[in-house]
């Protein structure tokens, strides 16, 4: 058996992605466990619950690490034959933690993760390339937090969070025969998360956490026309072919109910339940300076395009086994839906309902704890139905995912 | 504890099983291409310059590569459908050295700050390449529905009397064939057929210079601005088509936009006389013309003729309609007290069919050249066109004259769809797709947005009557789906962005 798990876990090999541009990698060691989130062995949990850093069993917890995204999306038109994969460069999120016990009562920690992101880089040459050549989109969350133990079986915590993050984005602009891109490195934004964390015995602990949603303001955005110069007075740029733009683009919010019991000193198993508000994108407005390229009858340089998204559940189920008292396995999986209808399926955040199943190893050694983990993302293939941009066809994806995490004063 | 995790992997195998299609039912690239009931194997496209692939005001080579017949062709050719030979013009300018008004391309370049087509100088003298051919690809630029039988069509001689094409002199196969017979003796298995745009356009391009010959129907008395009458136009389509599936062929049809779905006759609006632009010659104009004119016309009951300029709105172009009755003695007599006897002859004689256009009538696309440029004999004062003399009927398309083209119009298309239907033979609806175009809405395609309008809307060339290489492929698409629901073949559609619009310098 303890053979098995190892060897399931390693095949399960390398690997999270989340419904929209949310990716949910933010803890190596719970990755491998379907990502679930009541796990207070070290300042990985964070992110997860600020109440969580009470019940750390250290003094001083540090944890960090990285994942690799590895991703493919696959657009077929049925009607004209054509088919395109993208070529998205390695996603690679990151994450460290640090937390300290102040008093026994009261816990402080800072978290910085990169929930919100994504590259989707398509063919220069593909059909879609209206709507999106190449986009990254990237989130840094900062944030500072405290916690309380209210009981020796209760905390509550709470964070400041800061976001920092941009947007880069290629489009074909086929009437101008050229490209737009647009960029801001800028954006940022404020939220809070909030949490509670129960551990009424020594066997379970329950994590209830919300994390507000965060609007990211570009405020000082450029669009750059890649067009003839001749063009420039007609849409109104600048010498070099350049425009202002402002916008916002939500990062939603998350509820997360987390449950870890153990069946076993050396086994437990977690549950996780996410509910994602993603229905608070219903629109992208990209408001241009000069630029008529927009869509609004009352102001042509307003740009608004229907997103339509809605918010979304995710299921996790994940366990650990301790192999011997330094070793760690664990397996996951989970299942994450698509915030989109098929009507609404836009390729600049190509997303599918998913089953992913995650595993991974953890090995301690004195107060350090070193953790491997990967995912394979199992994702529906869908029609593509938008009416919108006349845009019409199938899509599939293959992604996974693996991560190395390192901590200090773990398990 | 084995037992839960064995129970723990089974619900997961399960809940995985139920939704996990990660890949596509049918890969694109695994799809057969069907021909249905078609047979693709010799495949001629007969038509005029839409066929030919035309645009910019010429032909040249890379917009006959673009052109639809070709591009259904390669589609043909994934369901067993043969070689597609166009007869391609030596340089990629157009027009003809040694003929005159055969200009090179049209190209868009920045003329006093904006963006303007301008004529290029022809490349090359008229030549022949009749020993490359047969060609498939029998689209003559400037044919209308009758000179596709006409023998002798494509002889060099008869280029002089205009009773020959000098874009099939180049590839007709002999001094006495017509296009029709080049097209039957390759034997083609299949057709496309789109004629019949010329046999009320040129009526329209020439402002309604031409005459109606409905009722005559002896086209060999026809001048070339004439409209064809719908009875002929019928009689030769029908005897075109006959002559096509007398072995067998299968085809596709399609029928005639109206002209008032092009550019070329949208893109000038009837009232470009801006405040701005009239600036403080409104007054003048109001009290030393157009406040006369409208006070005698109304004496005579034609007062509707002219309203005073607008300092706040925009204004109508003046222009001459010849359906008006001509009050030119009239104007003369009730002007002749306030001007003296010869200037009120002048006026008299100008403005006698002389009113404001309204959003009836159609401006040229080449007219935008003549507003407001000076009228060479008139007197100075009223020598302005447009504004103060009135624009000459071949600037504009009138009313009345527009009401000729849709009436001829829609008896051809009538003729082109009973004869499709009599024969069984796929039919395109072009004149809808173009109306669908023209709104506002237009026609989109994989994100991108395609209308009517001049140079940006992407699918008319710069000569505001033919397409681009994505206008085209818009066509390609409809004469492909026609086909495939008449013959239950598949072939697939073009994939219209990756052609080319409208190039900016």
């Amino acid at each position: 058996m303890k053979k098995i798990v190892v060897t399931t876990a390693l095949l399960a090999g390398m690997l999270a992605q989340a419904g929209g541009f949310r990716v949910s990698l933010q803890g190596v060691k719970q990755l491998a466990m379907a990502h679930t989130s009541a796990h207070a062995e070290d300042a990985s949990v964070a992110f997860f619950n600020p109440a969580g850093i009470s019940f750390i069993p250290s003094k001083l917890s540090i944890a960090a690490g990285g994942f690799g995204i590895n991703s493919e999306i696959t657009y077929q038109n049925a009607s004209t034959l054509e088919s395109f994969s993208t070529d998205n460069p390695m996603g690679t999120p990151i994450y460290a933690a640090v937390a300290y016990k102040v008093l026994d009562e009261v816990s402080v920690g800072f978290s910085f993760a990169t929930p919100f992101g994504s590259t989707v880089k398509w063919p220069t040459d593909w059909a879609g390339r209206e709507i999106v050549q190449e986009i990254k989109l990237q989130a840094f969350y900062f944030q500072p937090m405290v916690s309380f133990k209210l009981a020796p079986w209760v905390s509550l915590g709470g964070s400041f969070i800061y976001a920092k993050g941009g947007v880069d984005w290629t489009k074909s602009l086929t009437q101008f025969g050229g490209n737009l891109n647009i960029k801001d490195e800028k954006a940022t934004g404020t939220g809070f998360g909030l949490g509670f964390y129960f551990k009424p015995s020594e066997k379970l602990d329950v994590s209830i956490a919300y994390r507000s949603p965060v609007d990211m303001k570009a405020d000082a955005g450029v669009a750059t026309f890649d067009v003839a110069p001749s063009l420039y007075p007609l849409i109104g740029l600048n010498a070099s072919g350049q425009d202002n733009f402002k916008a916002v683009l939500p990062l939603v919010d998350e509820y997360t109910l987390g449950v870890t019991y153990k069946i076993t000193p050396k086994w437990s198993v977690s549950g996780d339940f996410n509910y994602s508000g993603w229905d608070q994108y219903q629109q992208l407005t990209l408001d241009f300076e000069n630029a008529p390229v927009g869509n609004q009858a009352g102001d042509p340089t307003v740009l608004v395009s229907p997103k339509n998204f809605h918010s979304t559940q995710t299921w996790r189920v994940g366990t650990q086994y301790m192999v011997t008292d330094n070793f760690a396995a664990r397996l996951g999986y989970y299942y994450d839906e698509s915030p989109y209808e098929d009507k609404d399926f836009i390729p600049e955040t190509p997303s599918f309902d998913a089953n992913v199943i995650t595993g991974g190893i953890g090995y301690k050694w004195k107060g350090l704890g070193i953790d491997l983990s990967g995912a394979y993302n199992f994702q529906t293939a869908r029609k593509v139905d938008n009416s919108y941009y006349d845009f019409y066809g199938q899509a599939k994806a293959k992604a996974y995912y693996f991560g190395l995490g390192l901590s200090y004063n773990a398990f | 504890m084995k037992r839960i995790l064995i129970s723990t992997i089974a619900v997961s195998a399960l809940l995985f099983n139920i939704s996990c299609d990660t890949d596509f039912d049918h890969d694109v690239s695994s799809i057969v291409v069907s021909k249905g009931n078609a047979d693709f194997t010799k495949y001629v496209a007969l038509g005029n310059s839409l066929t030919s692939g035309y645009r910019d005001n010429a032909l040249y080579i890379d917009g006959q590569n673009e052109s639809y017949p070709s591009m259904i062709a390669a589609q043909m050719q994934l369901a067993g459908g043969g070689a597609f030979k166009q007869p391609m013009m030596p340089n990629n300018t157009g027009g003809f050295t040694n003929l005159p008004g055969f200009a090179g391309k049209l190209n868009l370049q920045v003329v006093n700050g904006a963006l303007s087509p301008v004529p290029s100088a022809p490349a090359a003298a008229l030549d022949n390449i009749t020993a490359g051919g047969p060609y498939q690809n029998l689209g003559v630029p400037g044919a209308k529905s009758f000179h596709l039988g006409a023998a002798g069509y494509g002889n060099m001689a008869g280029l002089t009397t205009g009773k020959a094409n000098p874009y099939y002199v180049r590839f007709a196969t002999s001094g006495t064939s017509s296009v029709i017979g080049d097209a039957v003796a390759q034997a083609p298995t299949f057709f496309s057929l789109w004629i019949g745009n010329n046999d009320v356009l040129s009526y329209a391009t020439s402002g309604g210079s031409g005459v109606d010959q409905t009722g005559n129907v002896d086209p060999t008395t026809y001048g070339s601005n004439d409209i064809t009458d719908p009875n002929v136009f019928a009689s030769v389509i029908s005897g075109y088509v006959n002559a096509l599936t007398a072995g067998g062929a299968k085809g596709v049809m399609a029928n005639i936009p109206n002209v008032t779905s092009i550019p070329f006759f949208t893109r000038v609006p009837y009232n470009p006389l801006t405040p701005a632009l009239l600036g403080s010659n409104i007054t003048a104009l109001n009290t030393g013309l157009y406040g006369p004119l409208k006070q005698a016309l109304t004496a005579f009951g034609a007062g509707d003729r002219i309203n005073l300029l607008s300092a706040t709105a925009s204004n109508p172009l003046l222009i001459v309609d010849n359906s008006l009755t001509n009050l030119s003695a009239q104007l003369t007599l009730a002007l002749t007290p306030s001007l003296g006897a010869p200037t009120a002859a002048a006026f008299g004689q100008i403005y006698g069919q002389a009113r404001q256009a309204t959003a009836e009538d159609l401006v040229l696309l080449s007219t935008s050249s003549v507003i407001g440029t000076p009228v060479a004999g008139a007197p100075a004062s009223i020598n302005v066109n447009g504004i103060s003399y009135p624009l000459a009927n071949q600037y504009i398309l009138t009313k009345t004259e527009k009401n000729k083209v849709l009436t001829a119009t829609a008896a051809y298309n009538a003729s082109l769809k009973a004869i499709a239907t009599s024969k069984g033979l796929a039919f395109v609806d072009a004149n809808a797709k173009m109306t669908e175009l023209s709104a506002a809405s237009g026609i989109q395609f994989d994100g991108v947005k395609y209308t009517a309008t001049f140079v940006t809307g992407g699918t008319f060339s710069l000569d505001g009557v033919h397409l681009t290489g994505r206008g085209y492929a818009l066509i390609a698409n409809e004469f492909i789906k026609a086909i495939n629901t008449t013959y239950k073949s598949t072939l697939p559609m073009v994939n219209v962005n990756s052609y080319s619009g409208v190039k900016f310098p």
